[in-house]
């Protein structure tokens, strides 16, 4: 498989009290047709929105035909859902599109609007991504990842400082990106003094809630010019909406699944990895999904963490957007800014947290506590 | 909205559980609560291994700090799980005590 990414483009993520979700939706599209060069707006022959909680909390569904009216366009289009990974989702449905053959350029747009709701709201809100033993428990998604953390901790020798370690790295990486929602490094000190959320997991483990939006235009058509950028390998797998149905706490299945599916249809493996963005929503998804995506034995992360294997510098580097630790989660623009990132990391205009020479890079992105991973590969 | 009909739906699902008894497979203090749960913070959340080897998450209730550790004995019991909403109707459901 070769998909082209012919443009890309984030907008900052935040607290973006003065943009609407049209604002960002319109700023990210024009900034990827912009970095296209190649495409214009009537070029576009479909539209996939990456999106959660649009209907929850802003009381707004369908959103297809509300962003296609935003653009101006008369084309099929449609909202694509799976919680956390719906950005990763939409990428996943705009490669089978243009892979159909029926589609040669479709737009994938990720986009959320949490900041203006109670974060007690949101958290309930997020919660629909869960079952309904999760719901009864007043269990938030904070609590379900803990609920994994302590099993890491207790299994592999995982410890506080371990996370921290994470979060430390993931802030230094976003203080050298100008749109991440915190631009500030943080030390190991501040991470285990921050409160207690759901323990063993404290604020500074949680990735916060943000406003954003990406796009990424995809193509059967290769460009005239500069450098092409592929996606290889797009797979997904689902697993139990509950955490408690699963076998093992302390990994992943689904992602795990994507992950032997997408190296397979790419030919290539974790260890030809050069950058990859993962899905740490909490710091102990991190090192658990460095584990499952086989960048390092299991109960071998943490360790690598600490060593600063996965900072800039080291390989694979892990999260040069900050991550959504750092870099913010407006969860249905997630999926879509990781693709963003490594598009920009391969094209070699990714500033300050360029990684060097980065010729393969992967995406890792998940819903609800496992039920949902998407996992795309990249090619420069 | 918490749906009276729902709530009697689930019923039939929580009769099979009440009364198992099971370890703790994992457990989290909650001290952030989503709504609905803010009057019962901080509480206590339970991943339990049943005697039936299917496992369920509910809160714990009866807790010491002492209970707090994986591999404790527990028992399923009938418990209110979260406010009513404002159509009165109170929700009951599963959660676990230490045993």
């Amino acid at each position: 498989m070769k998909i082209s990414v012919l443009g890309a483009a984030t907008t900052k993520f935040g607290e973006l009290w003065s943009r609407s979700p049209r604002d960002l939706v319109m700023e990210a599209v024009n900034e990827a047709l912009d970095d296209s060069k190649e495409i214009s707006l009537q070029d576009i022959e479909a539209v996939y929105v990456g999106n959660m909680l649009s209907g929850t909390l802003g009381g707004q569904d369908h959103l297809g035909a509300f962003f296609a009216e935003e653009l101006g366009l008369h084309v099929p289009a449609m909202k694509v859902e799976g919680a956390c990974a719906s950005g990763g989702l939409a990428i996943h449905a705009g490669v089978t599109a243009v892979s159909s053959g029926i589609y040669e350029n479709v737009l994938v747009v990720g986009i959320e609007k949490m900041t203006d709701f109670k974060p007690e709201e949101v958290a309930e809100a997020l919660m629909g991504a869960g079952s309904d033993p999760e719901r009864d428990a007043g269990a938030s998604f904070p609590s379900l990842y803990a609920l994994m953390a302590r099993v890491h901790m207790e299994k592999y020798g995982t410890t506080e400082e371990d996370m921290a370690a994470v979060a430390v790295k993931n802030h230094y990486h976003a203080s050298l990106n100008s749109h991440a929602q915190f631009t500030f490094p943080v030390t190991m000190e501040k991470v285990m003094e921050s409160p207690v959320v759901s323990s063993p997991l404290k604020l500074l483990d949680c990735s916060p809630i943000s406003d954003g939006a990406a796009a990424v235009i995809l193509s059967s058509k290769i460009k005239k010019t500069g450098r092409n950028i592929f996606i290889v390998g797009s797979a997904v797998a689902t697993d139990s909406l509950g955490l408690a149905e699963r076998d093992d706490l302390t990994t992943i299945y689904a992602a795990k699944e994507a992950a032997r599916k997408a190296y397979k249809m790419s030919g290539v493996g974790p260890n030809e990895i050069d950058v990859a963005e993962v899905h740490d929503c909490f710091t102990i998804a991190e090192i658990i999904a460095m584990e499952d995506l086989g960048f390092f034995g299991k109960g071998e992360a943490a360790r690598a963490v600490r060593l600063g294997q996965t900072r800039l510098g080291g390989r694979p580097v892990i999260n040069t957007s900050g991550g959504l630790k750092a870099c913010g989660h407006p969860v249905g623009a997630t999926g879509v800014k990781q693709v963003v990132e490594i598009y920009r990391q391969l094209k070699g205009i990714a500033g300050k947290k360029q990684v060097k020479g980065a010729k393969l890079g992967l995406t890792h992105n998940v819903g609800g506590s496992g039920a949902t991973a998407v996992v795309n590969i990249l090619k420069g | 909205m918490i749906s009276p009909v729902k709530v009697w739906r689930n019923q039939k699902k929580i009769q099979k559980i009440l009364g198992l008894y099971g370890i703790i497979v994992s457990w989290t203090k909650v001290h952030v609560p989503p709504v609905g749960f803010s009057s019962q913070a901080p509480y206590v959340i339970v991943v339990v291994k049943l005697e039936s080897g299917k496992s369920y998450i509910a809160q714990l209730v009866d807790w010491s700090e002492n209970s707090l550790k994986t591999g404790q004995k527990v028992k399923a019991v009938l418990r209110r799980t979260k406010n009513p909403g404002e159509e009165g109707v109170i929700p009951y459901g599963v959660k676990f005590k230490p045993v």
